[in-house]
């Protein structure tokens, strides 16, 4: 028996210290994954880009504050995140980080004195971004972005989430190996993979959460990776596999869309339009090809979707405007049709195809709902520069009837996605408010 | 007839319906304040002027009953709650001419296409010209205009209309504003107080706030539907 005690009472201690060394013990930071000469130097722009492809602004700017200055509220299943102050001011900012503790935030998600970050900062994805790209960014919040004095308010998420030393264990399940090492030999699919999975951390959005809230895929060759996701009440719709928003889509649509936020088939919504706004609209030609090539790669295996699939009996029942239609078809008529049109396939870059839509065609409505009863605008882009706008419907239309127009919308034109019920709109519509 | 106020031009009116209706959204119309998206249609009876004093209720009611009158084919201004219209924007910016230029010079004789020329907003207009028209009315007629028969009240708007009364030079927008709201009234949305019920849209078989059917320019027959308002009501 005084045996059995002493176990028990060596393995509470045991215990005990783990748990302190979890909490005190430093994290080990990850090294430089290629060595550069200590004067290595960024050609000029090379920093400012290196943040474009990584976004570091829609989330470390608040609307219509200073960029970079935080404090924008980040809605995450766990609470609401506050991003951080990255200019190099030295009381709020990062002002006075080593190139080391710049590293160590974009790598393994710590703060110089050891601080847990939250995954809402993509460290998952983050550290694959080449040491070039690392430093160019350090050499340009270091030395172009304008310090700016600003406190942001204190992330403060409900027990057990507020205590921070659990994101080390939660880091060990989650994050694999850092650097990057291309699935493919062509250069430019090796670009595009590279922006996908490393600084552009499409994955965070676009591949779904596994049972710890990592993202269940990180690379390529992982069948989880952008497999979709869902993202502040919007669709995050997958890029891969047989619900592929992308399937059938060309190079140049995709380049389109990421370049100006719309093209021939789809205007993005939701927290895409930053992307569009902030980061992708700035990438180059060249960018723009290869993470459009790596897309379609992809989704070689994927049925396309049928071009011009003729008349359907959705169009029909449309364009006969019989009194008699269903209440779906007729909220259609009275209230989408001005500009998405009796066959569903709206204008090219201006009013999205409601045939084959990945948001309308989600398994989960929510996106698709949020979007009736809110509305969007897209974001002005050099090359588009219109915030073409969808007005919001929900003034329009009570629970029922949204309910009634996207079961419609989801079973038209050859769509075949689940019913949706007016308790669901509901849901939706109150946490819009 | 002549039209010598301030009238929204067809191309200012296709841009705005364009980008409003099909692009920025119907909020921007349900946020003025003289428009209640969901106000139902109120029996004159049961409705009480916020702006129009009683005299100047019982004046609108007798006059827009002339200008679109109950017995003919369609429904007339009373049925259509036209008088509630033009209340509601006597009582909003449009009464205020929060949207007018009112600086001077008013030339009183200037010609039409110089537009309004009255120092006064469309409420004050109103509020001045009823009581000297119903003057000239009685003295001219022999009673105030609501208690004229029918045919002398028709005479006295033509009179009106033709600038035979002697109305101060800064009311001589009175008959052309009294017409054009009367007509908006009928027309618009019910929204805004008037087309009780859509009905003037039922009557000439406009389909409403629905904004496209494409698909029907060029058939010889009838469309089906009903129209719909902004509101998304349906009749």
């Amino acid at each position: 028996m005084r045996t059995f005690l002493k176990v028990i009472g060596g393995l509470v201690v045991l215990g005990i210290i783990a748990l302190l060394a979890i909490i005190f013990v430093p994290v080990q930071r990850t090294p430089a994954q290629t060595a550069l000469a200590d004067d290595w130097q960024p050609e000029e722009g090379h920093g400012e880009y290196a943040m474009r492809l990584s976004d570091c602004m829609a989330c470390h700017t608040e609307e219509g504050g200073e960029p970079f200055a935080g404090n924008r509220a980040i809605e995450s299943p766990l609470g609401t995140i506050y991003s951080t102050n990255i200019t190099p001011d030295e009381e709020t900012g990062i002002g006075g980080w080593s190139l080391a503790d710049f590293r160590a935030a974009l790598y393994d998600g710590v703060r110089p004195d050891g601080t847990h970050l939250y995954p809402a900062m993509p460290y998952e994805n983050f550290r694959h971004i080449t040491e070039e790209d690392v430093r160019a960014m350090y050499d340009y919040f270091m030395n172009e972005v304008e310090p700016v004095n600003q406190q942001v308010e204190e992330t403060a998420l409900s027990f057990p989430f507020d205590q921070r030393w659990g994101l080390r264990l939660w880091k060990w399940v989650a994050l694999d190996d850092p650097g990057f090492v291309p699935e493919y030999d062509d250069p430019v699919l090796a670009r595009g993979e590279y922006i996908v999975e490393g600084p552009g951390h499409c994955s965070a959005c676009h591949s779904p959460r596994n049972t710890v809230m990592a993202q269940a895929g990180l690379q390529a060759g992982d069948p989880e990776f952008l497999a979709g996701g869902e993202i502040a009440g919007w669709t995050a719709p997958p890029l891969r596999g047989p619900q592929s928003a992308v399937r059938g889509w060309s190079e140049e649509d995709i380049a389109m869309i990421l370049g100006t936020g719309r093209n021939a088939h789809a205007a993005l919504n939701g927290e895409m339009q930053l992307v569009a706004r902030d980061s992708s609209q700035y990438f180059t030609d060249e960018d723009l090809g290869a993470v459009a090539a790596f897309l379609v790669g992809l989704n070689d295996d994927v049925e396309p979707v049928a071009e011009d699939p003729g008349e359907t009996e959705t169009e029909r029942l449309l364009a006969s405007a019989s009194p008699d239609m269903g209440l779906g078809a007729r909220l259609y008529i009275d209230n989408c049709n001005a500009c998405h049109f009796v066959d569903g396939r709206g204008a090219d870059e201006v009013f999205p195809e409601l045939a084959g839509n990945s948001l309308v065609t989600a398994e989960s409505p929510r996106g698709l709902l949020t979007m009736i009863l809110g509305g969007s605008q897209l974001p002005s882009t050099a090359l588009r520069p219109y915030r073409l706008q969808m007005p919001g419907f929900g003034q329009r239309l009570d629970d029922e009837e949204v309910a009634a127009l996207a079961s419609f919308l989801r079973s038209g034109w050859g769509n075949s996605a689940a019913a949706v019920d007016a308790a669901t709109v509901a849901d939706t519509r109150a946490s819009l408010e | 007839m002549s039209s010598k106020t301030p009238q929204t031009t067809r191309r200012v009116f296709l841009g705005g319906t364009a980008g409003a209706a099909a692009l920025a959204g119907f909020s921007s119309l349900a946020q003025s304040p003289d428009t209640r998206p969901d106000a139902q249609a109120v029996p004159l009876d049961d409705y009480s002027p916020e702006f129009l004093s009683a005299a100047e209720w019982t004046f609108l009611l007798a006059a827009t009953a002339r200008i679109i009158p109950s017995e003919g084919d369609g429904p007339g201004a009373l049925e259509t709650g036209v008088p509630i219209f033009i209340d509601r924007q006597l009582a909003g910016e449009f009464g205020t001419a929060a949207d007018l230029y009112m600086e001077g010079p008013f030339v009183p004789d200037a010609t039409p296409q110089l537009g309004i020329q009255s120092p006064l907003t469309p409420a004050e207009i109103y509020r001045q010209g009823i009581p000297a028209f119903d003057d000239w009315c009685q003295r001219n007629a022999g009673a105030a205009f609501h208690d004229l028969d029918t045919d002398a009240q028709d005479s006295a708007l033509q009179a009106l209309a033709d600038g035979d009364t002697d109305l101060a030079p800064e009311l001589r927008e009175f008959w052309s504003l009294l017409l054009q709201n009367t007509r908006e009234g009928y027309f618009a949305d019910p929204m805004y107080g008037g087309n009780a019920g859509m009905q003037s849209w039922i009557y000439i078989g406009y389909p409403g706030a629905r904004a496209n059917y494409l698909e029907w320019i060029g058939r010889d027959e009838p469309y089906p539907l009903g129209p719909v308002n902004i509101a998304g009501e349906r009749a």
